[in-house]
């Protein structure tokens, strides 16, 4: 039996043209997942110049909503008013699954809880840690809560993240998984790493041919400029001001180093304070903004990468440095710590002498010529895919769908429904409206009741949506034509029966081999 | 039962010629000729009653019978004048039981409300739309002829046109056709689109009716197998949409 195959939307408040990390894993992953014959849909809000529906490689569609912008394009929470355009397309798409992504996007939670009226299955994939003292966190805490009652399952990108997310949104451990990000590592290739080599071979590297693929290893000689690199959005929470406080004690105590900091954002009049301060301009190189593309090749500029993020839920960036050959310093928080094994990294607390003296570490390292910098690649290529995180998601689509039994999804049997209010799991999770309404009732003596008033005006609004704009009067949006061809007139055969599996089937190669045989045995 | 859903009328008098017309008029039957005839009534009524608002109000303020401008009541060929006619008619009206009880509803409003309520009502009967026909003809090696009607359409009555707005498109401007997605309200239309060499903006077919994906479909394959395909356009493309009018085709072409 062929793999079931979904149609599914990914929800997000950020997606390109917006640079960033979230941006880039929901492309990948539906790049991916499209790849693996699902189907795949990405509802955004509109940026400046990208509004509508576009189409990016492979069909992967992009709806952008347009919708008001409040803070770091998040979008204000327009609790109902995003119901009737999801509706549409919801319906229009065909949509199975709802994938929201981020805890920071109201327009994500607000399509899990409008996908839930609606009756579809639904999962959320959390990308960042949050605190749970100051009032903000408290009230952002409380709306995750609100949105995650009634979710079908969570992904997060690290167990960092999935203990924070269970404390947060007071989650069953059990239905929250664990899938890292990846990184396309054919875009993070080390300096000299041999590119001549075939694509086919590229892909498939045979055994005997992978010590040639391992670039010759870089010796530095003792007077050799060390360059330090850090890319980041220099925001506070990404340690902008641990940076701005350890970079003139890194370049007093180690001559012959450089830096090469890449990225904009608020705190950046700080960092150029204190390069004036300090007259660091020969050492201490700005190169503002760059496009993601131009990271490989700001990395591979220089030996250690500096990371001085507050707080974490994955961090990509330290992956790519790694996988672009550069010794990895980072501060030890979040998720941080799961990404890359020891010998890549040196961890710091995140506090300014720690981090002086672990880049110092680092340093002497790199100058011993101890760390084999030219085997990362090859190492994060084998750890991380995007293909590997696809399947993984997949197996939760087959999970929360009941395509695959409860007890393989979740690894055994239990026992224990009823007692979250959840009741019932993967598959068979009730649409009823008073299930729901239980599941929202326990989140709080006012909330909870708050949260019920506002899952039944939802509901209401989807019976008036239902009444106004029936659901005939809605066009079907044709799917994608995959790559696969009917061999008689070359029709590309797009219907929904016929979408699984991306080449010939079977059934194919007998048609064709009936069809060539028949002339012959005219003649 | 005045109005349908836009439905679309291929006519191809020539291969090399194409018109899809897209209507919400169903077609003319005994009944809707009858209904369109009472809403014509009604438009006329309409009209004369803001006629007669706007008279009471402003010349009659004090809702007393004025005196009748030709005291015998009768009009004599030596003293005919239209203008004093007209008046004569109005005053006529006026005394008239009808516009008696309706110059009582006027005369106590304030002026300005008379005049906003007669502009509307006088807007409303002369220039409302019941139908929207919108069109396009395609002529190959010509362009394209986008049209829609404007005003009442009274003349559709007696099965006449309408008056019609119509932008031209030569072909060497035409760069392409195609069909595009757009958030349009609450929803998400697919509509025709133009694209027009040296316009920044594309030009939106059937801006108004902005019909279903079946018909935008049959109508971008008919449009562009009439422009752009070599022997002639395809039959089975732009001729499904339950036209009685294509008799006319030529089946000689299929040949190639």
């Amino acid at each position: 039996m062929a793999p079931p195959t979904y149609r599914i939307a990914m929800v997000c408040d950020f997606f390109f043209p917006q640079p960033g990390g979230i941006e880039s894993h929901i492309y990948q992953l539906s790049t991916k997942l499209i790849d693996r014959g699902h189907k795949v849909i990405i509802i955004t809000h509109a940026y400046e110049g990208r509004t509508g529906v576009r189409y990016l490689t492979n069909g992967l569609k992009v709806y952008h909503v347009p919708f008001l912008v409040i803070y770091r394009s998040a979008t204000f929470p327009t609790v109902f008013s995003f119901f009737p355009v999801f509706r549409n397309i919801v319906l229009r798409e065909r949509i199975d699954i709802v994938h929201g992504h981020a805890s920071l996007s109201s327009l994500c939670h607000e399509a899990i809880l409008h996908a839930r009226t609606m009756g579809l299955r639904t999962v959320f994939t959390d990308h960042s840690l949050f605190g749970f003292a100051d009032a903000a966190s408290i009230l952002t805490n409380k709306l995750l809560k609100f949105a995650l009652s009634d979710v079908d399952h969570v992904i997060c990108v690290s167990h960092t993240c999935k203990e924070n997310t269970v404390l947060r949104a007071s989650l069953d451990p059990l239905m929250v998984s664990v899938i890292p990000n990846a990184v396309v590592a054919e875009n993070f290739r080390p300096l000299g790493y041999p590119t001549s080599t075939p694509p086919s071979s590229m892909s498939s590297p045979v055994p005997g041919g992978l010590p040639s693929l391992t670039p010759p290893r870089r010796i530095l000689g003792p007077h050799d400029p060390i360059t330090i690199v850090v890319i980041s959005r220099l925001f506070y929470n990404k340690g902008t001001d641990l940076l701005t406080a350890a970079i003139p004690r890194i370049l007093a105590a180690h001559p012959n180093t450089r830096f090469i900091i890449a990225g904009s954002g608020p705190k950046s009049i700080d960092l150029e304070q204190m390069i004036e301060q300090n007259v660091l301009q020969d050492r201490v190189e700005m190169l503002g903004p760059i496009r993601h593309s131009e990271v490989r090749d700001v990395m591979v500029r220089g030996h250690i990468y500096l990371h001085p993020s507050l707080t974490e839920a994955f961090g990509t960036v330290i992956v790519e440095a790694a996988s672009c050959g550069l010794y990895v310093v980072c501060t030890q928080v979040g998720g941080i710590p799961e990404v890359l094994p020891s010998h890549m990294t040196v961890f710091a607390k995140p506090e300014e002498d720690d981090l002086v003296a672990a880049t110092g570490r680092a340093i002497a390292a790199i100058r011993r010529n101890e760390v084999p910098t030219e085997l990362f690649h090859e190492q994060v290529k084998n750890m991380y895919s995007w293909t590997n995180v696809a399947e993984r998601t997949e197996r939760v689509y087959n999970g929360i769908s009941g395509a695959i039994s409860e007890a393989e999804f979740y690894g055994y049997h239990h026992h224990r429904s009823g007692t979250t209010g959840r009741g019932m799991r993967s598959g068979v999770t009730s649409f009823a409206l008073i299930d729901r309404l239980k599941r929202y009732y326990g989140c709080g003596v006012w909330a909870g009741k708050l949260f019920c008033v506002c899952v039944i005006i939802d509901y209401l609004i989807f019976l008036f949506l239902e009444l106004v704009f029936p659901r005939e009067g809605i066009d079907i949006c044709p799917d994608w034509p995959r790559k696969k061809q009917n061999i008689n007139n070359g029709i590309v055969d797009n219907a929904r029966g016929s979408r699984e599996g991306g080449g010939l089937e079977w059934g194919d190669i007998e048609e064709y081999r009936r069809r060539s045989m028949r002339p012959s045995r005219l003649r | 039962m005045l109005t349908t859903t836009p439905y679309l009328t291929t006519r191809r008098p020539s291969p090399t010629t194409a018109e899809f017309t897209l209507t919400t008029c169903p077609p003319l039957t005994l009944p809707l000729r009858a209904a369109l005839f009472g809403v014509l009534c009604l438009r006329f009524i309409a009209v004369l009653s803001v006629m007669i608002g706007i008279y009471s109000a402003f010349f009659h303020p004090s809702g007393l019978l004025p005196p009748p401008i030709f005291p015998s009541g009768r009009i004599t060929l030596l003293d005919f004048d239209l203008n004093n006619f007209l008046l004569h008619m109005l005053h006529l009206l006026y005394v008239s039981s009808p516009g008696q009880s309706l110059a009582h509803l006027a005369v106590p409003l304030p002026p300005y409300a008379v005049l906003a309520l007669s502009g509307i009502t006088a807007y409303i009967a002369l220039f409302a739309r019941i139908h929207t026909t919108e069109s396009l003809l395609v002529l190959r090696g010509l362009g394209i002829q986008m049209s829609s009607n404007v005003g009442g359409g009274y003349f559709r009555l007696g099965g006449g046109t309408y008056m019609k707005r119509t932008r031209f498109i030569p072909t060497e401007k035409i760069q392409d056709i195609l069909i595009n997605e757009a958030f349009k309200g609450f929803e998400v239309r697919y509509y025709l689109v133009i694209v027009v060499e040296g316009e920044e903006d594309v030009v939106v077919c059937f801006p108004r009716l902005l019909p279903r994906r079946k018909i935008v479909e049959k109508v971008w394959r008919g449009a562009r197998g009439c422009l752009y395909e070599k022997d002639g356009p395809v039959m089975s493309a732009g001729a499904g949409g339950g036209s009685t009018h294509n008799g006319n085709w030529r089946g000689g072409n299929e040949k190639g």
